[in-house]
């Protein structure tokens, strides 16, 4: 270890207040290093002298001054406050105390999610497991037998180029068959009540149970 | 703190002002002989003494007993020092300053005033900061812990004072003290 690193540990070390892990890791190096020694023993003389003098200046109050100081005190009266209870909790109690309500905390809501039911399956999920209705065509027919309930929120416009009974009615009729059936099953996460809802391909309402 | 300052403290806040003064006592000359240090003026040091007592009485509710008795009257006087700020030191005042313990001989007084004098020298090429330090933990006998606690500082602010206090200290004692160090040697 260089001179210089070690040099700025030896003020510390001359008055045994450097870690004790630093203190070795300096002792290997004052081993092989006299300059190095000399100021540690300079540093430790220095504070030996400078304790030596102040162990023969050690200063008195002259006894009138005092007493009268003693009464000019007792004339006064003491602030009776009290150190509050929240006050007298030293820094580090509070600072474990947060760390334990965080580490509650974290605990609950790690059990929270261990213990509670199993999340309901999604919509989407519920329908990929129900097996769908076999679709089926309307005959003309059929499809011009189909009344339109008048409870529907809402309806899809009919848009150009749509089937039309009145144009089916013109054309040829092309094997009987004009459109296809598509079934919609919603179901509650809540109740499990499922309602059925049947759309001809032009997404037009057909049936609803 | 000792049961007996705990019972004093009691007597104290219990309207016995006269216990006061036996809780005081033991550490009137500390108090009065740091002031000096700091202030390096007699007159200053008995002001910032008086005022540390003084705060020391009035406040006395708010001292947290679990803690060293002594340590909050360092606290008090370190902050009586710091708002009252740091002062030329008087040389006047420092020439007088052996006439103070008139119990002493001449020759003690006389010894006295020179060890004084030497110290001062020494503590006058340390910062107010380097100086308070210093003080408590070299010349007291504070730990690190307690000195950082009476400074309210950390220790690590305490030690990088210390170690500048010592090399300063160390400097100035060659130069003007060389022959410290040689009968050391």
């Amino acid at each position: 270890m260089s001179c210089s690193r070690i040099r700025k540990w030896i003020p510390l070390y001359a008055g045994a207040d450097l870690p004790a892990r630093k203190a070795r890791r300096l002792e290997m190096h004052l081993e092989r290093c006299a300059d190095c020694r000399t100021e540690v023993e300079e540093i430790k003389t220095a504070l030996d002298g400078i304790r030596a003098f102040a162990n023969g200046e050690v200063i008195d109050w002259p006894v009138a001054e005092w007493n009268g100081l003693m009464a000019r005190v007792k004339s006064e009266r003491p602030e009776h406050h009290q150190v509050s209870r929240l006050g007298a909790i030293p820094r580090k109690a509070w600072a474990y105390g947060f760390a334990i309500v965080l580490v509650l905390g974290v605990a609950a809501l790690i059990l929270r999610s261990i213990l509670s039911p199993p999340a309901s399956p999604l919509l989407s999920e519920i329908i990929s497991h129900t097996p769908a209705q076999p679709s089926r065509s309307l005959t003309i027919d059929e499809a011009a037998s189909v009344s339109y309930p008048q409870d529907i929120p809402f309806r899809v416009p009919r848009e150009q180029g749509e089937l039309d009974r009145a144009v089916l009615a013109a054309g040829p009729a092309p094997e009987k068959t004009t459109q296809d059936l598509m079934s919609m099953t919603l179901v509650s996460q809540e109740t499990g009540l499922k309602v059925h809802w049947t759309l001809n391909k032009n997404f037009e309402w057909e049936e609803k149970k | 703190m000792d049961e007996k300052e705990s019972r004093l403290v009691e007597l104290v806040l219990g309207g016995q002002t006269e216990a006061f003064e036996p809780l005081v006592t033991p550490y009137r000359k500390l108090l009065l002989t740091l002031a000096y240090r700091l202030s390096r003026n007699i007159e200053e040091a008995k002001e910032i003494s008086q005022e540390t007592l003084l705060r020391a009485f009035r406040y006395l509710g708010s001292f947290d007993r679990r803690r060293s008795f002594k340590n909050w009257l360092l606290q008090i006087e370190m902050n009586v020092w710091r708002s009252l700020g740091e002062r030329a030191a008087d040389e006047g005042t420092l020439r007088e300053l052996a006439a103070w313990n008139t119990h002493e001989d001449p020759e003690e007084r006389l010894a006295g005033k020179e060890a004084r004098e030497k110290l001062l020298t020494c503590l006058d090429g340390l910062s107010p900061r380097e100086r308070e330090v210093f003080l408590l933990r070299d010349i007291e006998g504070r730990s690190v812990k307690e000195t950082a606690e009476v400074l309210r500082t950390s220790p690590i602010s305490v030690r990088v004072h210390l170690s500048r206090a010592r090399v300063k200290i160390r400097r100035l004692v060659k130069d003007r003290f060389p022959g410290l160090m040689e009968a050391q040697r």
